[in-house]
């Protein structure tokens, strides 16, 4: 039986094929942005021919598809989402377009508010109002409601979202505007706030039920196209989609939060960097990926990716869980350009696929990291996807020379090395924020590299931010992929109860917990997860010291809390507190603020199992494929380097930095502060020569 | 030069530097437990070199952004030889470069070989800093002691050991507690700033380092010359004016500035500025130069370039002694940071003739209330600035209508609006409408931003409201520029159970005011920029029909008419305003005002 990770990128659609055995195989296709399906039957087809059987023979052996797709991140970014309505309470409908009153540039006068979703004639206020606990202050109006049903109607509206004030508290009246208008509209997507998100804080609530709207219909018309493509071809296995918070969950489910997809495209990274991170026994890595526009950093601890309760899209707010991971404008393409003092930039622009970097001879005029990276011999002009793509090294030469070099008097090899130099400053200053920046020291974390250009740039980072072991796994260009597949099916709830700590009920707490919980078990029923091993449910509440503005979120044992009740609580907010932000009120009389209470049900899936080789001795040398002139940045000069054929190295097999690892899709450079060996899962690890003894035992049987 | 430069190895120090200042914030923001640091950010973290120039900083709000050096030249002529590794300063004086008294500096002097190389500072908005009034803004303090206790440099520890006596004084005269955790969290932060350059140091070595600071500095010179290079030489003038000074109702007081470019340097005189206020109307010398910087910044092609000393080279600045900009010892200035509103009108004023397509008209001016109270759902007082209601619209600029909603320019955007939900859940109080406020935007062929309306109601007896601000005079709204038209006045009333009204001035406070008692507040709208006749009629249109410009506003301001059963545009014929509206109080004549104090 087979297990499929798709992964649908802007350019190309990735694919990690795994066989019973662990055997897995790497496939790709140009993306169809019209219609991503086609490209992922294209796929399939690939992998049938490979196999040398029909498609409708090959599908029939395939038992799980994990599909991670960017439908809604795209509409999200362009702007082409459906024309949707919101009905909110009257006197409140502006707060959608004011997003507090935020600019994200403080000098830059000519930015503009990002244009709202739903624009203000489509967004209509309705009398009835909730207050903060929950009273009725006034009943809802249901013939302005009805009036307000009827503009939708006129306007010919595709999709709506209904968020009246403090729906979180009370949902009644929201559920009455729901009945309303499944009965006159009942064709329209529609998305209840308070089902989505019964969470305090109006503006992220409408924000996200705006987008949930908005996305909606594209994603069910998407998935419904793949499910009747699957279905002619007889695919009988169990589809899964990839969520931006790190699970994944059944087409039926996503289909009700598309929201939860917007940020889907880096999640299954973490995932990939715990299990070939475990092959060495760790439980805790940070994972980078670089691509042609943007690098993505995560971080993962006790083997769980960091979680955040918010973010945004496209500058609007989405408040649903997602992987905390930090996106930064550096990649291949980013393009190198000088000030007017004088001075060097990388990015944020990039020169994307088209034209591209100047060495792809498609019409780039600009010089790009890729461009700096083939000067300084990084890349091989003859070996680029295995020889399939010839590189233009005199054009690379001539776009460094005329915009970097010359104006400020340099060589070219001198300007390209200050052009890799500073992406890597660039790219170690996106990991402090994903470490420092959350109070955790880099240096104990292994670094795991992916994406095409990431491996050349991985070493000389972690050298950056002394960071000694560096991973590289062999399956890095589509390490999305293969997240994807060890992802677990996750479904994450919220509800609000804001209460003194003082004056907090436990007992309504632990009613709550359980509610939640049915829900989830329910939801996990229908992805046929029954079996009590193969569930989890993860229990945290979110609170603060009274008179604070932000809550933290704090996890827990249902247990503990069970036995040790709000005192418990108090106890785990100190750790926290003291944890993230280096202090705690313990001992005074501080009182506490509970604001919400979150339930993650999770249902385990079967992960596919790394394929470990048997050991091979130290010696590399069958892999050898010669010398090449590379530059050296701690010496500032050419040397002629080792290189190696990664596709041939085998466990155990050691080198000295400086060297160059080659594959077809990616290249990997070694500094000369670092050696590698190849791990039982073949990934490339380089480890600071300092710390040999100790890393060594790490990776080789004992 | 002694040590050859790496262009390179610049670029990277630039970006080490000003990693190191957000990393100092993060220790701020994470530490500190004043809304007004953590939650409104206020507060600037920079790194200054051993004479106090600047070498990178990171701002929040721009506004505390370019008063530090001032501070810091003073506490280096002040201690001389007399400072040491392990010393803390700190300093809060307007009359030795202090921003108003609320702003709090804790500065730490760097040492590396015993040799002093640097100072990390962060300036802080405190909760309270002693003074009569609790927070500090008294509108009816004559001298700085009524508002603060005044804090000339002073240290907090000596050679690392902690001057008990010293540190009594001090939080022995300010009330809140949190104001001493906030002030340790400062330092915290500064200690970080001082790891971190010192590293710097270490791995570069002294004379190579500095080699390539003051090539950074050469470096961000010379961007700020080409800018300042490719505007006309001349000398231009532009004005504006502050209405009330808390004392003498009807007063207005005059800001006037001439900006003189000459090649590649550029002046700004504030000759001819109304002298100090009796009352707290005063702008500190260091928030003063600070408005100007941030205000020439946005003028600027790329306002992104690196924030240090050298950027500030070109540009000097002269305020007379004794005027409202640069008040002398010991007059009142907690309002000072406020008057970066009228300041930027003065000098956008003047720049529209060198650099129409950049100025802005001007942005809505200030007006706010602090509503005070008890919370008997948690049994404690509490504060709430109205932070929504305060936020008016931006001026219009060519390409760009003015920013909706987005609040005092010293701001720049940063300072964020409560949530609805979680200001009734925070506070007795209870919300009837915020919404944008039809027809508050100056017309223009680019609109002023949009201003909001808000109306809430007291839940609890026994409240007081102080209002400070501005922009609720007649001419006092945002004028227009190049055409455009004046955004709509702020104004605060009280509607007691009763019906009856009180309309409050702009420098007030009301006590006792019962439960049932409804308050309504309007930020006002930016200028317009430009002839609103050109703005495309189609824009227009849309404006209309989502009711953020009534039929009438768009007939009288933009001379375009709306058919009110199909809510479209008569594309017929020539677009004029109607006559009777031309001469009256139109939009138009505002502008009138700025080109005559431009001449």
């Amino acid at each position: 039986m087979y297990r499929i990770g798709v992964d649908v990128g802007g350019t190309f659609t990735d694919f990690l094929l795994y066989d019973d055995s662990g055997a897995s195989s790497v496939f790709k296709t140009p993306s169809t942005p019209a219609d991503p399906s086609i490209g992922v039957l294209n796929g399939f087809g690939k992998m049938a021919e490979k196999a040398g059987v029909s498609l409708e023979e090959f599908i029939a052996g395939v038992e799980l598809i994990v599909h991670g797709t960017t439908v809604t991140t795209n509409a999200a970014l362009t702007g082409n989402g459906v024309k949707t309505g919101l009905i909110t309470t009257l006197g409140f409908r502006d707060i959608l377009e004011m997003r507090r009153g935020f600019r994200e540039s403080a000098y830059d006068n000519k930015m503009t508010p990002p244009k709202p979703l739903v624009p203000r004639d489509l967004r209509l206020g309705v009398e009835g109002r909730v207050t903060f606990d929950g009273a009725v202050a006034t009943p809802l109006d249901e013939a302005g409601l009805l009036d307000a049903i009827a503009v939708l109607k006129r306007e010919k509206v595709e999709a709506v979202a209904v968020c009246f004030m403090h729906s979180y508290a009370n949902p009644e009246h929201e559920q009455a505007a729901k009945k309303l208008i499944e009965r006159e509209l009942p064709e329209l997507f529609l998305t209840v706030s308070s089902e989505l998100l019964p969470q305090a804080r109006l503006y992220e609530r409408v924000s996200t039920s705006v987008l949930n709207s908005y996305v909606g219909p594209i994603l069910r018309n998407y998935l419904g196209y793949l499910a009747t493509a699957l279905d002619n071809i007889g695919f009988s296995g169990v589809l899964l989609i990839m969520q931006s918070n790190g699970g994944v969950a059944t087409p039926e489910a996503t289909s009700k939060t598309p929201a939860m997809t917007l940020l889907s495209g880096p999640a299954g990274g973490p995932a990939a960097g715990i299990a070939f991170t475990a092959v060495q026994g760790y439980e805790q890595c940070i994972t980078v990926d670089m691509g042609g526009t943007s690098f993505d950093a995560a971080l993962v601890q006790n083997r769980e990716p960091l979680l955040r309760s918010d973010g945004w899209i496209n500058r609007q707010r989405l408040a649903l869980p997602m992987l905390d991971i930090h996106t930064i404008g550096a990649g291949g393409g980013s393009i190198g350009w000088i000030d007017e003092g004088g001075l060097l930039h990388m990015g944020p622009q990039s020169a994307g696929a088209v034209p591209g970097a100047a060495c792809y001879g498609k019409g780039g005029k600009l010089p790009t990291c890729t461009d700096a990276n083939l000067v300084l011999g990084y890349l091989n002009p003859g070996y680029f996807l295995g020889g399939d793509m010839g590189l233009d090294f005199e054009a690379a030469r001539t776009a460094i020379e005329e915009h970097v070099a010359k104006p400020l008097g340099l060589s070219v090899e001198e300007a390209a090395a200050g052009m890799f130099h500073l992406m890597n400053v660039n790219m170690a200053a996106g990991l402090r924020e994903i470490s420092i920046s959350r109070g955790i020291d880099p240096r104990e974390y292994p670094l795991v590299v992916a994406g095409g250009a990431g491996p050349i740039h991985g070493g000389m980072i972690a050298l950056e931010m002394e960071i000694p072991v560096v991973l590289v796994p062999r399956e890095s260009s589509i390490f999305c992929a293969s997240g994807m597949l060890r992802s677990d099916l996750k479904h994450s709830y919220v509800r609000t109860y804001h209460v003194l700590g003082s004056r907090a009920d436990q007992g309504v707490m632990l009613k709550s917990f359980a509610e939640l919980e049915q829900e989830g078990r329910r939801i996990l029923k229908t992805e046929k997860v029954e079996d009590e091993k193969r569930l989890r449910m993860e229990h945290a509440v979110d609170m603060r010291y009274l008179g604070q503005h932000n809550e933290i979120t704090v996890g827990f044992q249902l247990d503990e809390f069970e036995k040790g009740g709000i005192e418990f609580l108090r106890e785990r907010l100190h750790q926290e507190h003291d944890r993230l932000y280096g202090y705690a009120l313990r001992g005074s009389d501080t009182e506490l603020e509970i604001i919400n209470l979150r339930l993650v049900a999770v249902g385990i899936t079967e992960k596919p199992q790394l394929q470990v080789t048997e050991l091979s001795g130290a010696d590399a040398t069958a892999s050898l494929k010669g010398t090449r002139p590379v530059y050296i940045p701690s010496v500032k000069f050419f040397r002629d380097i080792t290189v190696y054929d990664g596709e041939t190295l085998a466990y155990g097999n050691r080198g000295e930095g400086p060297a160059i690892i080659e594959q077809i899709t990616t290249t990997t450079f070694v500094p000369p502060e670092y050696d590698f060996i190849v791990d039982a899962a073949g990934t490339f690890s380089l480890y600071l020569r300092s710390s040999a003894d100790e890393y060594l035992r790490r990776v080789l049987p004992s | 030069m002694m040590h050859s430069i790496d262009p390179i190895l610049v670029t990277v120090i630039q970006r080490r530097l000003k990693a190191i200042t957000e990393e100092m914030g993060l220790v701020m923001l994470r530490t500190a437990r004043s809304p007004i640091l953590s939650e409104a950010r206020d507060f600037v973290t920079g790194l200054y070199n051993a004479k106090g120039e600047l070498l990178e900083q990171t701002a929040y709000i721009p506004i505390l952004a370019f008063a530090v050096p001032l501070s810091i030249k003073y506490m280096v002529e002040y201690f001389g030889d007399d400072l040491y590794p392990g010393d803390v300063i700190i300093h809060n004086d307007p009359f030795t470069g202090g921003n108003q008294p609320t702003d709090v500096k804790i500065v730490r002097p760097i040492f590396h070989q015993e040799q002093l190389v640097g100072f990390s500072c962060i300036n802080g908005h405190q909760a309270d800093v002693g003074g009569a009034v609790a927070g500090g803004y008294n509108p009816r303090a004559t001298e700085i002691w009524q508002e603060s206790l005044r804090i000339t440099p002073v240290k907090l520890y000596e050679k690392g050991v902690k001057r008990r006596d010293v540190w009594d004084l001090v939080f022995g005269n300010i009330r809140f507690p949190i104001v001493m955790e906030d002030i340790q969290a400062a330092m915290g932060g500064c200690a970080v700033g001082e790891r971190e350059l010192l590293k710097l140091y270490k791995r570069y070595g002294q004379p190579r380092f500095e080699a390539h600071l003051r090539h950074l500095y050469d470096a961000t010179e010379q961007q700020m010359r080409a800018e300042i290079s490719a505007m006309p030489d001349g000398v231009y003038h532009g004005a504006s004016t502050i209405y009330y000074d808390g004392f003498n109702l009807g007063s207005t007081m005059e800001i006037k500035v001439a900006v003189a470019i000459s090649g590649s340097d550029i002046s700004f005189d504030f000759a001819g500025t109304a002298p100090q206020t009796m009352g707290f109307v005063n702008a500190p010398l260091g928030s003063s130069m600070t408005s100007v910087i941030l205000t020439l910044l946005m003028c600027l092609k790329n306002p992104e370039l690196p924030q240090n000393a050298g950027m500030t080279r070109p540009i000097s600045v002269q305020i007379p002694e004794g005027s409202m900009l640069n008040p002398v010892y010991p007059a009142a200035s907690t309002f000072g940071n406020h008057m970066s509103d009228q300041i930027s009108s003065a000098i956008f004023n003047a720049m529209a003739q060198v650099v129409p397509e950049r100025v802005t008209a001007p942005w809505n001016p200030l007006f706010a209330i602090a509503a005070v109270g008890y919370n008997d759902r948690i049994q404690r007082p509490f504060v709430d600035i109205l932070f929504n209601a305060l936020k008016g619209g931006g001026g219009g600029t060519r390409g760009a209508d003015g920013y909706d909603h987005i609040g005092l320019i010293g701001c720049g955007g940063g300072l964020l609006a409560q949530d609805p939900e979680m200001f009734e859940m925070k506070d007795p109080l209870f919300l009837h409408s915020f919404e944008y406020k039809q027809d508050s935007a100056g017309a223009g062929e680019w609109r002023g931003g949009l201003g909001v309306e808000l109306e809430m109601e007291f839940l609890n007896d026994g409240n007081l409201i102080s209002a400070f601000g501005d922009g609720i005079d007649p001419g006092s709204e945002a004028g227009g520029l190049l055409g455009g038209g004046s955004g709509i006045n702020n104004s605060g009333a009280l509607t007691y159970a009763d019906g009856r009204v009180h309309t409050c001035t702009n420098k007030e406070m009301v006590v006792n005011i019962p439960r049932g008692t409804r308050w309504r507040q309007v930020a006002g709208g930016g200028g317009g920029y430009g002839d609103p006749l050109r703005r495309p009629i189609d824009r227009v249109e849309q404006e209309v029909r989502y009711g953020v410009l009534s039929k009438e506003a768009a007939r009288d301001k933009y001379g375009v008419t709306i058919d009110p059963l199909t809510m479209t545009a008569d594309r017929s014929g020539e677009r004029s305003l109607p006559v009777a509206r031309s001469c009256g109080e139109a939009p138009v004549s505002a502008t009138d005002g700025a080109a005559a104090a431009a001449v």
